[in-house]
């Protein structure tokens, strides 16, 4: 493998390894709030993912410039398009640990295996 | 074409939208007023989709850029017939459960969340109707999460402990699954640098040879993505606490057009942006079958062990999820249509049943299957309704459940696979034996707890006792699914023009 197409693209790996993680986490980890941590682990990731992908190398900006109309832009899409992302993933975390407290509330304890039984 | 038609799609996701955004407001000062505004901003929405369901069996698809801006950039909402049919079919049922709910909300929740609850309603509505007309897969996400919030928020409106923990459940793993959605979304435009639909279907034609691997990684997370969210077997797992917890009108509405409008947005995926090329070339057509075949019996099966109706209910929507992805994965033009009318059939159906089923624990209490004995004789209406289901639900000539069951045997035959035949019989029979035992109980054997007073033998017809706003939605929706079993046509009619438009 060639290793400069890796050092390359190490935004894409790190995002695969991330969101990997995350969605581990999710699934494994008995603490309900290390689960929604690892939720905003796994949408991180993909922000990343999509950042990168906007990136160009060497690229400036998006700003238009009248003087320099011929530069080299970065895709500014992606990056807009995260912000909606973002408060996705923020209104996921705010109503995830609101459920999470009216749990607590109920059980007095926030570990899953207590009572998140398959049925 | 007239601008102001163009522009009607739009309205179906804005008005709701304003509406739900109305409604906390409302119910701190005049709470009587949110459930009529909810239902008129509904009907206005219902009318709309009829007028633009017209429009487009006559004058073919309509399109709306939002604001002006033109395709490659801008938001297309795209409506052809498919789409056209299935907001018909959302601002319908959706219709009929809010008239159903006046009471039903008022027995099941807290006074105080009622505002609260039309809300997270209307959001649905409007995040559903805009998933499916939407033709830009970005705006398809963000509609996904609108969807998925909002069906949480209907879960966990009951307040109760199993409510909170299915909706918690609900939420983690429909957020994993729009994070799979998203990662897919991320892959195609990184593949085809665009976020329309069309767009991506003629750039991704033009690539897929060079990216063999890539276009396989995306399919694959687009099949986990939406597979959790319309609750594919092995990803099943939030449904049945979350659809049996719930609020009656929120089940039959979870259960109804929740998991099926990630189903269609799947299709056009599937089908318009990677083509039919891809979809015979790679394996994804024979997992899906796979995967199918295995809800249609597992989910029977499960279904069959459960004791409380509701879950009995949510475990058979399990069940009929894998019909509609078996209509799917054949991937032939009967087995497609099939798969789609399966989605109004089962709309109907299964809204009828959890209706009903609020309807009698309303009315008596019970909620177990073991305590339907002499229900058919308290509650004849109720009770008739939800036989006229589940015949449907088994698949009896005459019901709307027996033309789609036909069509996906004709499908298989047409995709040469004419063993799945043999498990659509079998899964049919499955269905017979959940359902005919409480229909049989209802009508053949005599309540213990009441036959001491009386003579033996004595059945006397009763009138329902419900208001007449919980009675006329369960009759509705039962005429509905008799009016599909025997003429299936119209629906046919929509679904084909835009399976034509596929295959």
């Amino acid at each position: 493998m060639d290793l400069q197409i890796v050092f390359l693209n190490f935004p894409y790996f790190v995002a695969i390894i991330l969101f990997s993680m995350g969605t581990l986490i999710v699934l494994t980890q008995p603490n309900l709030v290390k689960k929604v941590i690892g939720i905003n682990i796994m949408e991180t990731s993909i922000f990343l993912f999509f950042i990168a992908v906007g990136n160009a190398h060497g690229g400036v900006p998006p700003i238009f410039d009248a003087s320099a109309p011929d530069v080299f832009y970065v895709n500014p899409l992606p990056s807009v398009l995260m912000l909606t992302g973002i408060v996705v993933s923020f209104s996921v975390t705010a109503f995830a640990l609101a459920l999470i407290v009216k749990l607590y509330i109920y059980y007095g304890t926030i570990s899953a295996p207590n009572f998140m039984k398959l049925k | 074409m007239d601008v102001t038609i163009s522009k009607l799609p739009f309205y179906c996701v804005i008005i709701p939208l304003i509406a739900s955004f109305c409604m906390p407001v409302l119910a701190r000062w005049k709470k009587e007023f949110c459930a009529p505004l909810a239902t008129l901003a509904t009907a206005a929405v219902f009318v709309i989709t009829l007028v633009i369901g017209y429009q487009v069996m006559n004058n073919g698809p309509l399109a709306y850029h939002v604001s002006g801006w033109e395709p490659p950039w801008g938001i297309e909402i795209l409506v052809e017939s498919l789409s056209s049919l299935m907001i018909m079919l959302i601002s319908g049922v959706c219709l009929v459960i809010l008239v159903y709910s006046f009471v039903a909300v008022k027995f099941e929740l807290e006074r105080i969340i009622t505002g609260w609850y039309y809300t997270a309603f209307l959001l649905c509505l409007s995040g559903m109707t805009g998933l499916v007309i939407s033709n830009d897969i970005f705006n398809m996400y963000v509609l996904i999460e609108i969807t998925g919030i909002s069906a949480c928020a209907l879960v966990v409106a009951k307040g109760s402990r199993m409510a909170t923990e299915a909706a918690l459940k609900y939420l983690l793993l429909a957020t994993i699954g729009s994070g799979f959605i998203l990662f897919g979304i991320g892959f195609i435009y990184m593949i085809t640098g665009h976020l329309n639909i069309s767009f991506i279907a003629i750039e991704l034609a033009e690539v897929k040879d060079t990216y063999p691997i890539l276009i396989w990684t995306t399919l694959s997370f687009f099949v986990v993505g939406f597979g959790v969210k319309a609750a594919l077997f092995p990803l099943h797992l939030w449904l049945p606490d979350a659809h049996s917890s719930a609020p009656s009108p929120s089940s039959a509405l979870l259960s109804s057009l929740v998991v099926k409008v990630y189903i269609i947005s799947f299709l056009k995926i599937l089908f318009i942006a990677f083509g039919l090329e891809i979809f015979h070339e790679t394996f994804i057509r024979h997992l899906i079958i796979v995967l199918a075949v295995i809800a249609m019996l597992s989910g029977s099966f499960f279904a069959f062990v459960q004791i409380e109706l509701k879950r009995r209910l949510a475990y058979s929507t399990v069940a009929q999820i894998g019909y509609i992805f078996l209509g799917i994965g054949l991937g032939t033009p009967w087995g497609l249509a099939a798969g789609m009318l399966h989605i109004l059939v089962h709309a109907f159906m299964k809204t009828c049943l959890f209706l009903c089923a609020g309807a009698i624990a309303y009315q008596t209490g019970r909620k177990q299957v073991n305590e339907f004995a002499g229900m058919g004789y308290k509650m004849p209406i109720t009770m008739g309704a939800f036989t006229i289901a589940s015949f449907s639900m088994v698949g009896i000539p005459l019901f709307g459940g027996f033309i789609s069951k036909y069509g996906l045997a004709l499908g298989s035959l047409e995709a040469g696979i004419p063993s799945i035949i043999l498990v659509i019989i079998l899964s049919g029979l499955l269905n017979a034996t959940y359902y005919f035992p409480i229909i049989g109980q209802a009508y053949f054997s005599q309540d213990e707890h009441e036959a001491h007073g009386e003579e033996h033998g004595a059945k006397k017809f009763q009138k329902d006792q419900l208001p007449i706003s919980m009675l006329a939605p369960i009759v509705v929706i039962a005429l509905g699914i008799i009016y599909l079993g025997i003429f299936p046509g119209t629906a046919l009619n929509f679904i084909n023009q835009t399976i034509a438009m596929l295959l």
